[in-house]
């Protein structure tokens, strides 16, 4: 259906099928076919189905999803190596709706009156669409959009940069701060951290697509928190790749804001932040933290507060030298992202439909509960294979896996979770005692 | 107010001089132009101290013209090849030294230039009275390959009349590679600096030549700006002006 290693997302009107947008893939799929997709999902709806996911024989996968009973989603992707898996082709149409109401509005989506003025308008959010679509952070071990955890970075000081983001989001009006490192939270305010999970990656991915920008005052939508009142997300760029960013209602200006707390909040911390841009260049994870050489990637969760980070041991090359080649930096977060789909789809089930989080912090007007619930479905048809545990009354708390060219161990507690890639030189059954002392020498040294 | 001519003020074209080198290469970085963060400015050894001067630009032009180019374009940074809708307010710092021609003195220009996406201006009320607070110069922006958004710069231009008068306008056609698309003759432009008197500039195309794409508009924008306010310290002294309010004068342009 479409070229290997691609993929299209196509936006049509739920009612009548007009397609509205399509993103993606350089190569169009024909209009007949997206007919076809469309009426295909039709047929089962008039049937009294959903129709939400295929898969054809040479690999590719098909998505649907109509959100607000309004406009459908529909995420194609070709066979091949690079091939999206079913969890990541639903988290991309959820990432896309959410982006949509982050520009626009809520409104503006639920009740489509005049189809034209749409298409114009649904351009302002391609920006940020192609971005997700372009797929090109996860080189750098983005997961942000398929874990909805926020992608951190955990500083070697804290503890002043937090104290000043604190202060300065106050002296900004607001309650709702974050300190971004080479596109990473570095730190955040509580508040930030309450934002629904997917609004704080949306944030950073919107605050991250601003190269070269110097500040920025965004018109923001939070799709769970504020789908229908707009709020305002300041950046300024402190240091290059160093941004801080704020949540504001109308007022304090941009200009005065910048002019009048940014260096007097800031420029203390001149060093501080030179510090950790360079920190961030070697790891996300303080120095603090030592991890075992045999170790190639490793993802980290906090499942309470929904964050996440991420490190690959041995970018210093103190590796013995019977070491086998490592595949490179890329490779193993694409492989950490395919064990993460693995273990959250079959064993980790519970990760898998992320629910609205308890608290959705609200700034201004706080969401009638009837639209809250509509906003963040977690209707049945999410639930993606026949659980493993159908029948058992337990959950997997871990699981292992092994391939030609690592060793995979996931391990979850209440509080955390650990994906870990190893070298296959780690005898399997060392597996387990390796996950676990590792994940205690992240969590304790930074008390992430 | 009325524009300067080009070198009536500042030295022109003074990146070519060898003597501008030290502080030209202050906003290079490995060949490049360097990105500058809020906490961070050009730093000069102390016998080659400068002064710094900082002014707000604000980039007036329809959708698609390409106001987030230009920004990119005088910043040094990745110009954008998609048209993506700016769905807010951007500024972007330029740091650009200039040297005076009568005291021979050195000036850092900081320019920060404020771009604002269409449609978020006319969505959101903030967006136009928060480009507009404090600024210092406008530039109205065409482009080369549609000759309605250079039939619309009269009408911008009068949009944005500041009774005051402290503002320095000059007007960009950009796409001026595309000349094969060309909308706008030479001889309108020329009538246009003849009755609006303002001067237009001409971007468009690749910025590897270094700085001599951008340095005529940047030097054109400094050079007015000091003029502006060279001429408002010498009035200051003299009594107060009526109040600009009171006048209620209309301008045509
Ligand atoms: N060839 C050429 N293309 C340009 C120039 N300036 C802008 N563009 C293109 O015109 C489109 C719109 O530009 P943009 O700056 O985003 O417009 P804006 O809406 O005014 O911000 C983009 O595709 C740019 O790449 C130019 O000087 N030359
Ligand atoms: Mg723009």
């Amino acid at each position: 259906m479409l070229q290997a290693d691609t993929v299209q997302l196509l936006c049509l009107t739920a009612a009548s099928g007009v397609p509205l947008f399509s993103r993606g893939s350089s190569k169009q799929l024909p209009f007949s076919v997206i007919g076809s997709l469309n009426g295909v999902h039709m047929f089962g709806a008039g049937q009294g189905t959903v129709l939400s996911s295929c898969e054809t024989e040479r690999g590719s996968r098909v998505v649907w999803r109509v959100f607000q009973d309004s406009l459908m989603l529909i995420a194609v992707s070709g066979g091949g190596n690079k091939a999206l898996s079913e969890l990541h082709l639903r988290r991309l149409l959820e990432n896309t709706w959410n982006c949509m109401v982050l520009v626009l509005g809520r409104d503006e989506l639920a009740n489509v009156r005049n189809v034209e003025r749409l298409k114009r308008e649904l351009r302002s959010c391609y920006r940020l669409i192609d971005r997700l679509l372009e797929r090109g952070g996860e080189d750098q071990g983005f997961m942000g959009d398929l874990t909805h955890c926020a992608d951190c970075l955990v500083p070697a000081q804290p503890g002043i940069l937090q104290e000043t983001l604190d202060s300065f989001t106050q002296a900004a009006d607001s309650e709702f701060g974050c300190l971004l490192i080479r596109g990473r939270v570095a730190v955040a305010t509580d508040k930030w951290l309450r934002l629904a999970p997917q609004e704080v990656i949306l944030l950073s991915t919107l605050a991250n697509s601003l190269s070269g920008v110097t500040s920025c005052d965004y018109p923001v939508f939070l799709p769970q928190g504020s789908p229908t009142v707009a709020h305002r997300l300041l950046c300024f760029q402190l240091l290059p790749s160093a941004v801080v960013c704020v949540l504001c209602g109308p007022s304090p200006s941009l200009h005065r804001v910048e002019s009048e707390l940014v260096g007097s909040f800031w420029s203390p911390l001149v060093e501080t932040l030179r510090g950790c841009l360079e920190q961030a260049e070697r790891s996300s994870l303080p120095p603090s933290v030592s991890l075992r050489w045999d170790i190639q990637a490793l993802l980290v969760i906090n499942r309470e507060t929904r964050r996440s980070v991420v490190a690959s041991s041995r970018a210093s090359s103190q590796n013995p030298s019977e070491a086998p080649p490592l595949s490179s930096p890329a490779r193993r977060w694409e492989l950490l992202r395919h064990f993460y789909t693995f273990a959250v789809t079959r064993y980790f089930t519970s990760e898998e439909v992320t629910t609205s989080p308890t608290l959705p912090a609200t700034p201004a007007t706080p969401a009638a509960p009837a639209t809250q619930a509509s906003s963040t479905p977690a209707t049945p048809h999410e639930s993606l294979h026949e659980d493993f545990s159908k029948g058992f009354t337990h959950q997997p708390t871990q699981c292992y896996l092994v391939t030609d060219e690592c060793k995979c161990y996931g391990l979850q507690t209440p509080q955390h979770q650990l994906y870990l890639l190893t070298d296959l030189s780690v005898p399997t059954f060392a597996l387990r005692s390796v996950a676990t002392l590792t994940l205690s020498a992240v969590t304790g040294a930074t008390g992430f | 107010m009325e524009a300067v001519p080009p070198g009536s003020v500042i030295v022109a074209d003074w990146y070519r001089n060898p003597d501008s080198r030290d502080f030209f290469t202050k906003i290079l970085h490995k060949k490049k132009r360097r990105v500058f963060g809020l906490l961070e400015a050009p730093v000069m050894p102390p016998h080659l101290k400068a002064d710094t001067v900082r002014y707000k630009v604000f980039i007036s032009g329809k959708s698609g013209v390409g106001k987030t180019a230009l920004a990119a374009r005088l910043a040094g940074h990745q110009i954008p090849n998609m048209h993506y809708e700016t769905t807010g307010m951007e500024t972007s710092i330029v740091f650009w030294p200039v040297k005076l021609k009568e005291s021979s003195r050195v000036l850092f220009f900081q320019f920060q230039l404020w771009d604002c996406g269409e449609n978020a201006m006319r969505r959101f009320d903030h967006m136009l009275t928060s480009c507009k607070e404090q600024v210092d110069a406008i530039l109205f922006l065409f482009s080369f390959t549609d000759h309605g958004s250079f039939k619309d710069i009269s009408n911008q231009m009068s949009r944005f009349t500041d009774p005051s008068d402290r503002v320095v306008r000059l007007v960009v056609g950009t796409k001026f590679d595309l000349f094969m698309h060309t909308d706008v003759t030479e001889s309108e432009i020329t009538r246009f600096q003849e009755v609006s008197r303002v001067p237009v500039f001409r971007v468009g195309g690749d910025v590897s030549e270094g700085f001599g794409e951008i340095a005529p508009l940047l030097n054109a924008l400094a050079e007015n700006l000091w003029h502006q306010d060279c001429i408002h310290a010498s009035s200051a002294s003299l009594p107060p002006q009526p109040h600009p309010e009171d006048t209620n004068r209309e301008v045509i342009v």
